[in-house]
């Protein structure tokens, strides 16, 4: 399986095309002991139809925080989104009344999460928990539901549908459960598909066929994804786009092609050669030294310039603005493009 | 041709389920069901495969976490499987096990010192606090931390160090067999690379032999000297590395090897 | 020192559980100091100044034989702090060892849990009444019977929380190190029951005090000579018409202090949640 396929469709951003999902500037904060320490700093990344955009990044950089906002699951009071927008088909997302929201939310906007197992209630079969899905946005009969229900589970192939339709979830396996996942996400025909991580609790050979059937059901429905991953592996074979996220920002953001083949950002350089690849013998390493600054710790200037081969005093002091590196492929970072030697 | 440092042959690590209500049938998983194999002093041994192949339970099994149900596993040719607690104990020394939850393998509530002191005192390695901390200075730097941090607790440390402090706990024994069940999987890609670049080099440089339990062939292939691929209890392939990774002979194998998604960069593989 | 952290973040921002703490410690000081603040004698009769009202020099009035009632009740204050922190230390290490014990070696632990089942099916008064009255009354008795009957819960508790330890990883990598049983349930298991045993104590403190007043006044509990709350009201119950202090003021002591104990073990469990989830392993 090869990645060059991947990236030739590239959303061109005209002065007047909005596209699906934009979200610009988006800021984020948690509140812990009574102070707001700032999560997500001003990131901002669009998704058209029949595209997918992957957000790759470690713990800490914010990933989760910024689906969840997209959602609309950031409840409570200890996160919240400070500051940027949301628009989805043109809606803004942040200034609009609850009712409308759960209006979209599994209907027009749909989530996969990483563990099906806590996403999928135990104690209800997985039939019943899709038609619950259907029947919350659409007005259908409960046989209609049904017969819906058994398409959806052909079409993410679980064996014998109309059988496990009255199965319980801790009678099917991982890889069946977040198709499970899938098929419900899929129910109301959504525009856009968000995938937590959706394949890392899972097998290598399972992960395999979930991916493909996420990109068969793209083709064949036109929804929108956004596949968020720490994997650069699944991403490059899967999305059109990369966004590259660290500690908030977003370090890097291209085409996928464009992206693999020159990679600018020093930390998602470090990224790559620190995966120990399956092809080739490599005798150590090329690890990024230091660690991610926890929540707390107080940065001036840019976030990676700790751990970075490149830093200078002008990374310690000033936050890199977003620059185009290349038409299409923009990344924060006062030194882009450069090689340390 | 020198005796294995380990030798296991027709490995059986059986478990009951209890039955469903008072009469119901009462099913056995047979998390291992027949491994046999060989590790050379100073070799890697990978066993990968995906969750459920019984990976695991063989590293657990050695190291007497679970209870074999049949089989023999010979340490420089002394069956050790059928050994009692206190027979055994000299042998844990040998034989040390780095586990895969950073956050959960050390007791939070005592501090390092106590946490790498325990299995000194134990062995008899020392017989003061004084000569204990000498020694667990050494190893800490040797795992590239602070001697500083001894006196922390678990809590204050990121996933990355407290494995570190997990490796620094096995390695001050000096023990000459060292199972890793799954070292790396619960790290960040980063943090990973560092860890696994320091696995690397303290096997170079003390010559311990490892059994390197993991499910990413990735990791596999950067750590090895040799390849057993596991599947649903058994070993399906085993072999030396390149051997494994470039002629795979089993579909198994060559299934797994093929799901794995890569990286192009520019038009050559990563 | 992690118990100091732990009780200072325990009462931080809590009004209530802090007043409570601040008046069990003042029963405290008046247990340890109660001769040199007690007026009168607790046991000096005068049949001629019996059933007087409160004011001075009896604040709290006196009793049917014309005992000080304010002294009998500073006095009183002694065996409240006696019993309950005997019949804590009775239940915990009883009821702490079984458990611990029980969940650590499994088939044990299958026979003694079932042996404390039986016994929690027994209503806790019940339980203490049958034991009671096998035993003559005194203090060490009723402290051993209330102790016994709260050392039932404590086992339960402490065995699922063993159980919990048990399997987790630490435990594992200190058996790969060699540890042996006494040093696991010593090093790795016994601190981290510390908290829960903490609050346990707080409760079983509290309920002891009441299980001693229903058995004083059941006339079954202490001895009547030994000034308790629980007697007090025990035997000045006749007297609710004409004397009503006598049993308001006795009664109030037991309602406070056990409503303080309440609240105090309160805050005790809550701050064992998720904050301080790194500080003892998942319990």
């Amino acid at each position: 399986m090869t990645a060059s396929t991947r990236g030739s469709k590239t959303t061109l951003r005209g002065s007047d095309h909005m596209a699906l999902l934009e979200v610009e500037n988006l800021e984020i904060a948690v509140s812990a002991r009574g102070k707001l320490l700032p999560v997500v700093q001003g990131i901002s990344f669009s998704v058209d139809d029949n595209e997918t955009l992957g957000i790759v990044g470690e713990s800490g950089c914010g990933k989760s925080l910024t689906s969840l906002a997209i959602m609309g699951l950031l409840g409570g009071t200890t996160v919240r989104i400070t500051g940027g927008s949301i628009r989805f088909d043109g809606m803004d997302l942040l200034t609009l009344p609850e009712k409308d929201r759960r209006a979209i939310m599994g209907n027009r906007m749909a989530m996969i999460f990483q563990e099906p197992m806590t996403s999928l209630n135990p104690v209800y079969r997985i039939g019943d928990q899709i038609i619950e899905n259907l029947r919350q946005h659409q007005s259908i009969s409960n046989s209609a539901a049904r017969d819906r229900v058994v398409e959806l589970l052909t079409l993410v192939r679980i064996p014998s549908p109309s059988e496990r339709i009255d199965s319980f979830p801790h009678q099917m396996s991982g890889g069946q459960r977040q198709r499970v996942m899938i098929a419900m996400a899929l129910s109301c025909d959504p525009k856009l598909l968000i995938a937590d991580e959706p394949t890392t609790a899972l097998d290598v050979t399972v992960q395999k066929e979930v991916l493909d059937l996420m990109a068969d059901l793209q083709k064949r429905m036109g929804t929108a994804i956004v596949l968020i991953s720490h994997d650069l592996g699944v991403i490059a074979e899967t999305c059109d786009k990369v966004a590259v996220m660290y500690r908030g920002r977003m370090a890097e953001a291209a085409s996928t092609a464009d992206l693999f083949a020159e990679l600018a950002h020093p930390y998602t350089r470090g990224l790559l050669n620190s995966i120990p690849v399956v092809d080739r013998d490599v005798e150590w390493l090329e690890a990024i030294p230091g660690r991610v600054p926890t929540l707390e710790e107080n940065l001036t200037g840019c976030a990676f310039h700790p751990r970075c081969a490149l830093a200078t005093e002008l990374c310690a002091s000033n936050v890199p603005a977003t620059t185009e590196f290349k038409p299409g492929h923009s990344v924060q970072c006062h030194f882009a493009g450069k090689v340390a030697s | 041709m020198s005796e294995p440092l380990l030798r296991i042959s027709d490995l059986k690590t059986h478990f009951q389920t209890k039955g469903a209500g008072l009469f119901g049938e009462k099913k056995v998983i047979k998390a291992v069901d027949g491994v046999s194999f060989d590790i050379a002093p100073g070799e890697v041994l990978s066993l990968v495969g995906e969750s459920g192949c019984g990976k695991s339970t063989v590293g657990r099994t050695l190291t007497h976490l679970e209870k074999a149900t049949s089989g023999t596993a010979q340490f420089e040719g002394q069956d050790f499987l059928a050994m009692a607690p206190a027979e055994f104990r000299p042998l844990r020394r040998e034989i040390q096990m780095i586990f895969q939850d950073p956050f959960a393998s050390l007791n939070p509530r005592l501090k390092i010192e106590q946490t790498l002191g325990e299995p000194l005192f134990i062995h008899g390695l020392c017989k003061t606090w004084d000569e204990a901390r000498i020694m667990i200075a050494a190893i800490l730097e040797t795992v590239g931390m602070d001697p500083i941090v001894m006196t922390r607790h678990p809590h204050e440390f990121s996933g990355g160090q407290r494995q570190r402090i997990g490796i620094a706990r096995v390695m001050i024994l000096k023990p000459k067999l060292v199972i890793a069940d799954e070292a790396v999987s619960a790290l960040d890609v980063s943090i990973q690379a560092q860890v696994l670049n320091l696995i690397k080099k303290l096997q170079r440089d003390s010559g311990v032999s490892m059994l390197f339990i993991s499910h990413d062939l990735g990791v596999v292939r950067h750590i090895s000297d040799r390849v057993a691929v596991m599947f649903e209890g058994r070993i399906v392939e085993i072999g030396d590395k390149h051997q494994i990774f470039e002629t795979p002979q089993h579909a198994y194998t060559r299934k797994l090897l093929g799901s794995i998604p890569r990286v192009t960069i520019g038009r050559e593989v990563a | 020192m992690n118990a100091m952290n732990f009780l200072r973040n325990a009462f931080a921002g809590r009004k209530l559980a802090t007043a409570g703490f601040i008046w069990l410690c003042l029963i405290a000081l008046a247990a340890i100091i109660a001769p040199l603040i007690a007026p009168f004698d607790p046991l000096e009769i005068d049949p001629v100044g019996r059933l007087a009202e409160p004011g001075w020099p009896n604040l709290f009035g006196t009793d049917h034989f014309g005992r000080d009632t304010f002294s009998r009740a500073i006095y009183g204050a002694r065996m409240t702090v006696i019993i309950g922190m005997g019949s804590v230390i009775v239940a915990l290490v009883a009821g702490g060892a079984i458990g611990m014990l029980s969940a650590y070696f499994t088939r044990l632990g299958h026979f003694l849990m079932r042996g404390v089942d039986v016994l929690m099916a027994f209503p806790a008064l019940l339980m203490a009444l049958v034991l009671i009255t096998l035993l003559e009354r005194s203090v060490f008795n009723t402290i051993l019977v209330i102790g016994i009957v709260y050392a039932t819960t404590t086992a339960r508790i402490l065995y699922g929380m063993t159980l919990k330890l048990k399997g987790e990883v630490f435990v594992d990598a200190a058996i790969c190190s060699g540890a042996g049983h006494t040093s696991i349930l010593i090093r790795h298991i016994l601190p981290n029951l510390v908290s829960p045993l903490l609050v346990q104590a707080s409760f079983i403190f509290a309920f002891a005090q009441l299980q001693a007043a229903a058995l004083d006044f059941l006339g079954l509990g202490l001895p009547p000579e030994v000034p308790s709350w629980g007697n007090m009201l025990s035997e000045e119950r006749i007297y609710i018409t004409r004397a009503p202090w006598l049993l308001i003021y006795p009664g109030m002591l037991i309602v406070l202090s056990v409503f303080s104990m309440n609240l105090v073990g309160d805050a005790l469990r809550d701050s064992i949640d998720p904050r301080f989830k790194d500080d003892i392993a998942g319990v």
